[in-house]
């Protein structure tokens, strides 16, 4: 890349910035009193399209999985890992599962606001454009939040979990949104 | 056929009231910068005259009715992001969020006890959401669309209590537009008319989309109306000092140049202090360089100067010959994007780029011309007359031509039925210029 010069900044003081702005608490803890204002309302609503009829042709499972992860880097996510699942785990008959996760700068299960839920909302926008463009490919994809997505992130190699069973990944510590799995039976090389 | 189209549509307008310049002492007319001039009587833009609705109804002919409500692309990137290509609409996403219902204004109102500091929480919040570039700007009738054609929100819908409100009464009530947008990624409109292109400009398309509906949310929240499909989005960018217009019709900015969106703003009556237009000398820029008119592949942009148009003085595009491509090329990619790539301003947003912009905006305007027969120049030697590179982005290579299929992919040892990495023939980009084309759209004229 370019010669870049900017401001500093260091991971963690992002909030700070925002110290002298009266109406930042608003913005990140006040649950909004209509849900159908939050772009997360109307995506998690959303019904999933069908599967494209004609399968494109793919590379190499490893290459595919590389492609999936440089389109997933491209909407937005921070973290992608891809997971094969025990026949056990997959009883939709979906082998492979996609873990994305965002930087959160506010733990968006304390902070209800439209503002604590922006990771949750980039997340959703990822997870939606990603198992869109997996339907395309001609492939089954679904995307749904799961309890046990910290589990599966960690699994995939994002990182480890602590003793309350949250993801501690190394770029973000525990500052981080696992958002929704993707369950697929896209051919793809698996991390873990 | 465009000056008829024009015409009409004047016409049809004509009765709808006329605005702007002539409103007098209520409402002067504003300082948009120096790339745009409200110079005569202006009437508001009917948003069913403009080229999308217009071609919906099929008044574009039918080999553009066809591309706009007929075609899937043979991409599987396209059919998630771009409009009206789609196999399923319901993987589009922009669909799914202005379509859907609208929520209620909170009953509960915060107070805004200093204007100031809600205009910088307002962009923190936009930012925060993912915005590239804010700006506010004081609401003018002539910003307004006509009245009576309805809101008109591409791919999506709006409705609110205000609509039969005049654009006089809604600049009463509604005193502040905020635009907020996002930009393309440089690297990817390097291999602009090619699907790497689009996936530059529809997938930000949808972030900026994105982006403007949660602001929108957050101010109902806050507890004040936020109407959309109101507002001319350019006018918005110029008078709220996101750019300034160039000679391609597009809204520059300091930092990204011709390469941001210029997506449906929100009408608010949410207490705000306005931005002023800037200056970045894209008004000098313009007069001399060109760069766009001479690549642009169906010769819609004028060569000439300035023009009086509907009361406005600005360089003037021909719409319908730009719009006219499409239907030509969408077997092979969505999006032109010729005269945004090719603009110098288009730029990674670094310092170098910085210092440019701003040796521009501190030089007095006499000394301008001088500066920017240097920068064009500069700009010519180091990124050529028209854009050449070559890029790869996952399995898409702008080095094979459209239509051909070749796996350049490095590594791939998957049998794609016989094509191999040897179809792949030329050493640089699909951009050699379609200039042999140019000639059925129309004349040049210079």
């Amino acid at each position: 890349m370019a010669l870049r010069f900017g401001r500093a900044k260091f991971p963690g003081l992002g909030k700070d910035s925002h110290r002298n702005d009266p109406y930042w608490d608003f913005f990140i803890n006040r649950p909004p009193a209509d849900l159908a204002n939050t772009v997360t309302e109307m995506i998690r609503n959303a019904p999933e399209g069908n599967v494209f009829p004609t399968k494109s042709e793919l590379h190499t499972p490893e290459i595919t999985s590389s492609h999936l992860k440089g389109m997933a880097e491209y909407f937005g996510a921070e973290l992608i890992g891809v997971v094969k699942l025990d026949p056990n785990e997959n009883a939709a008959g979906y082998p492979f599962a996609v873990i994305c996760a965002v930087h959160a700068d506010y733990d968006p299960r304390q902070a209800p606001g439209i503002g604590g839920q922006v990771p949750v909302q980039n997340g959703l926008f990822i997870t939606f454009v990603l198992s869109s463009w997996i339907r395309e490919l001609g492939f089954r994809a679904t995307a749904a939040p799961e309890p046990d997505a910290e589990k599966l992130a960690a699994r995939a190699g994002l990182g480890t979990l602590s003793k309350e069973g949250r993801l501690i990944t190394p770029q973000f510590g525990a500052n981080v949104h696992v958002a929704n799995v993707i369950r697929t039976d896209l051919p793809l090389a698996a991390d873990g | 056929m465009a000056l008829t189209l024009e015409k009409e549509a004047q016409q049809t307008n004509g009765s709808a009231g006329a605005t702007g310049a002539q409103a007098g002492e209520e409402f002067p007319t504003p300082y948009l910068g120096r790339s745009v001039k409200i110079v005569g009587p202006h009437v508001n833009v009917d948003m069913n005259q403009s080229p999308h609705p217009k071609n919906q109804r099929g008044e574009l002919g039918k080999p553009l009715f066809n591309w706009y409500r007929n075609t899937v692309s043979h991409d599987p990137l396209t059919r998630v992001s771009a409009p009206n290509h789609f196999a399923d609409r319901r993987h589009f996403l922009t669909n799914v969020i202005n379509r859907s219902s609208n929520g209620k204004v909170n009953p509960q109102k915060v107070a805004v006890d200093d204007p100031a500091a809600m205009a910088r929480h307002i962009k923190a919040v936009a930012h925060y959401l993912g915005a590239d570039v804010v700006g506010i700007a004081k609401t003018h009738p002539s910003f307004l669309y006509a009245p009576g054609g309805g809101r008109y929100v591409q791919d999506g819908s709006a409705k609110d209590e205000f609509q039969s409100n005049s654009p006089d009464d809604l600049t009463r009530n509604f005193p502040f537009i905020i635009q907020a947008t996002t930009a393309w990624d440089y690297n990817k409109l390097q291999a602009h008319r090619h699907q790497i292109g689009d996936a530059a400009y529809h997938v930000s398309q949808m972030k900026g989309v994105m982006v403007l509906k949660a602001l929108e949310g957050y101010i109902k929240e806050l507890g004040y109306t936020a109407l959309r499909g109101v507002v001319t989005p350019q006018a918005a960018g110029v008078a709220g000092g996101i750019g300034e217009l160039g000679r391609n019709g597009l809204v520059i900015n300091k930092n990204f140049g011709a390469r941001i969106h210029m997506p449906d703003p929100i009408l608010t009556d949410l207490p705000l202090v306005a931005d002023e237009p800037v200056d970045i000398g894209v008004e000098d820029f313009c007069k001399i360089c060109r760069k766009c008119a001479n690549t642009c592949p169906t010769n819609s942009i004028p060569f000439g100067d300035k023009v009086v148009h509907n009361g406005i003085e600005k360089y003037k595009i021909n719409w319908l010959t730009c719009y006219k491509l499409r239907p030509y090329v969408h077997e092979y990619w969505g999006s032109c994007l010729t005269c945004a790539a090719v603009c110098p301003f288009t730029k990674p947003n670094v310092w170098w780029h910085s210092l440019a912009t701003g040796a521009l905006h501190s030089f007095p305007y006499f000394a301008r011309p001088a500066l920017v027969r240097a920068l064009k120049w500069i700009d010519d030697k180091f990124w050529g007359v028209a854009r050449t590179n070559r890029v790869r982005w996952l399995g898409y290579d702008s080095g094979v031509k459209p239509g051909d299929q070749a796996c350049t992919v490095a590594g791939c040892t998957a049998s794609h039925e016989g094509k191999g990495a040897s179809d792949a023939t030329s050493n640089f980009g699909y951009y050699a210029p379609l200039k042999e084309n140019t000639n059925r759209f129309v004349k040049r004229d210079a």
